[in-house]
């Protein structure tokens, strides 16, 4: 074992090599299926292959630049080093990126096969591997919906940015808060309406229990962008409680979603809208009670100070 | 404060187009990232690092809302007495030190501890019930708070330290300011007779062992 790892050591660090010197764009096939075979090897050992790329790829760093001193053409990846270690970096891929690749071409499956180990296994043909390389994923169906989901909400914080980018140029107007939590929620939904089918599949998926910790993580995270875009700033109870309240919202529509049947899913932002409005109700209400109740204490202390100088109680003998 | 000024930075080469192109990208990574040049905190290399910030953060803006409510209860019984101005002086530094971590949090998404609440309660009801014996418990509790939260603050210190002094220099910078108001505070407290308190040893250390198990709790939770 610790051989085939020194093995793998010196056969990166000799490609690694091998492509500085030989011409600059091109790899040549052989080295390429060299890298796959290495690669799919690779795949196999879990753990020790993690540290073993940690360790390799600093060892590769450090071989390229050393060479980088010695060659002539490196003169050209000097100036351009940068290109010259992202072309490595696009076919050296960590085993997160590859199972990355595979579930999102297994989604284009999920109408066919639902969120199951057939979608994947047809992803995986999509990108030019075997169905057996679907043994990576151990949690099936559930590496499947919770990769959909984090795709789902990096768009959404990708949207969010770029809209918080153009308010702060200026380039638009700063949504209020009720319209913005709305439109948010609006546009997250809208990414499960090509799964709408199967999506009550992907629910139950997600109920596993050894689903529940992820999936609660990806919601936790996807509430906590929305009220930090909203610009939500708090450090102290409100940060729990408008984000419970915003989990609830967005729990609640999606699970109106699955069962509207109405053009566009109109009867869904309908209650989407109700909901929200009762939530800014109820904010403005808690304010109001809260001053009323700072009213009536003042004024209870005043009755009390009142009684204290009629009775003689006030006065300093 | 901050958003006007990252506006007028985004803003100024309106004239160079491709500069503003990359300037408004540098301004969504900025933002993604949090990574701005003045931010004390810097951005977190991995989630380990994030993890161990967030903690550090939690519990230090914890313990400063704790210490501001303790003032809060003392002002309440002693705000009329002669060590009134004395306590409000105190309070009054815990109050910014309290500010400032509230920017800081909200700056670095940090998760305010969920016992807040508790802590509100507890340190009100610790500061009012320490003035009911008088201005030399008062003194007497502030001295143990202080010196829990600079043993803290100390511990804090020396991670920092050992870990990467370097890349941690603002946020050193400000956790060795707010110690070295917390050691005045202390040395103030001693100084107005906080030992001359019958029962100073015990209630001491029971007031510690409160503040240790607090600092505990609110890094977890």
């Amino acid at each position: 074992m610790a051989a085939l790892l020194r093995g793998l050591r010196a056969g990166r660090l000799l490609r690694g090599l091998s492509s500085v010197v030989a011409a600059p764009t091109s790899t040549t096939p052989q080295c390429r299926s060299l890298r796959r075979g290495f690669h799919c090897a690779a795949l196999r050992l879990q753990d020790e292959s993690k540290s073993d790329k940690h360790s390799a790829s600093s060892s590769y760093s450090s071989s390229s630049s050393s060479s980088t001193t010695h060659d002539d053409y490196t003169s050209q990846q000097d100036s351009d080093p940068s290109s010259g270690d992202q072309e490595q970096d696009e076919d050296y891929e960590t085993e997160e990126q590859l199972q990355a690749r595979i579930l999102t071409a297994a989604l284009e499956f999920v109408p066919l096969h639902g969120w199951s180990m057939e979608a994947i296994s047809a992803g995986a043909e999509a990108v030019g591997l075997s169905s057996a390389s679907t043994g990576m994923f151990t949690n099936g169906a559930g590496d499947l919906v919770l990769h959909f989901i984090s795709q789902c909400n990096s768009k959404l914080t990708e949207i969010l940015a770029e809209q918080h980018n153009e308010v702060q140029l200026g380039q638009a107007e700063p949504k209020k808060t009720a319209d913005f939590l709305r439109d948010a929620v609006e546009t997250r939904l809208r990414m499960y309406i090509p799964y709408m089918e199967s999506w009550p599949q992907a629910m139950s998926i997600l109920l596993l229990p050894h689903n529940i910790p992820d999936s609660l993580k990806h919601l936790s995270t996807m509430v906590d962008d929305i009220w930090y875009y909203a610009g939500d700033r708090s450090t102290d109870m409100n940060w729990y409680t408008k984000r419970a309240v915003l989990t609830g919202l967005y729990n609640a529509t999606e699970l109106v979603m699955l069962q509207d049947s109405s053009p566009d899913f109109h009867d869904t932002w309908t209650f989407l809208d109700n909901r929200i409005q009762d939530v800014t109700n109820m904010a403005v209400t808690a304010k109001q009670m809260q001053s009323t109740g700072q009213a009536v204490a003042q004024g209870l202390l005043g009755a009390a100070v009142t009684l204290k100088n009629l009775t003689g109680l006030n006065q300093r003998r | 404060m901050h958003r006007a000024a990252h506006t007028a930075f985004c803003d100024w080469p309106q004239f160079v187009r491709p500069a503003m192109i990359r300037q408004s990208l540098k301004c969504t990574g900025c933002l993604q990232n949090s990574a701005r040049a003045y931010s004390v905190v810097p951005a977190p290399r991995d989630s380990a690092e994030k993890e161990m910030m967030h903690r550090m953060l939690r519990v230090d803006h914890a313990g400063e809302y704790g210490a501001n409510r303790i003032y809060a209860g003392q002002m309440a019984v002693l705000g009329r007495s002669r060590t009134g101005p004395l306590i409000q002086q105190m309070w009054d530094q815990e109050k910014k030190h309290l500010s400032k971590f509230n920017e800081i949090l909200a700056e670095n998404r940090v998760r305010p501890t969920a016992l807040l609440p508790l802590w509100n309660l507890a340190g009100f009801v610790l500061g009012a019930s320490t003035a009911l014996l008088g201005k030399e418990g008062a003194m007497a509790c502030t001295v143990a708070v202080e010196e829990s939260i600079s043993e803290h603050y100390n511990s804090q210190i020396r991670a920092l330290m050992e870990s990467d002094p370097e890349r941690y220099t603002e946020l050193l910078q400000v956790i060795k300011e707010f110690r070295d108001d917390e050691m005045d505070h202390h040395d103030t407290g001693l100084e107005h007779d906080a030992e001359s308190l019958p029962g100073y040893w015990l209630l001491k250390n029971a007031i510690q062992l409160g503040c240790k198990a607090a600092i505990y709790v609110s890094q977890r939770v």
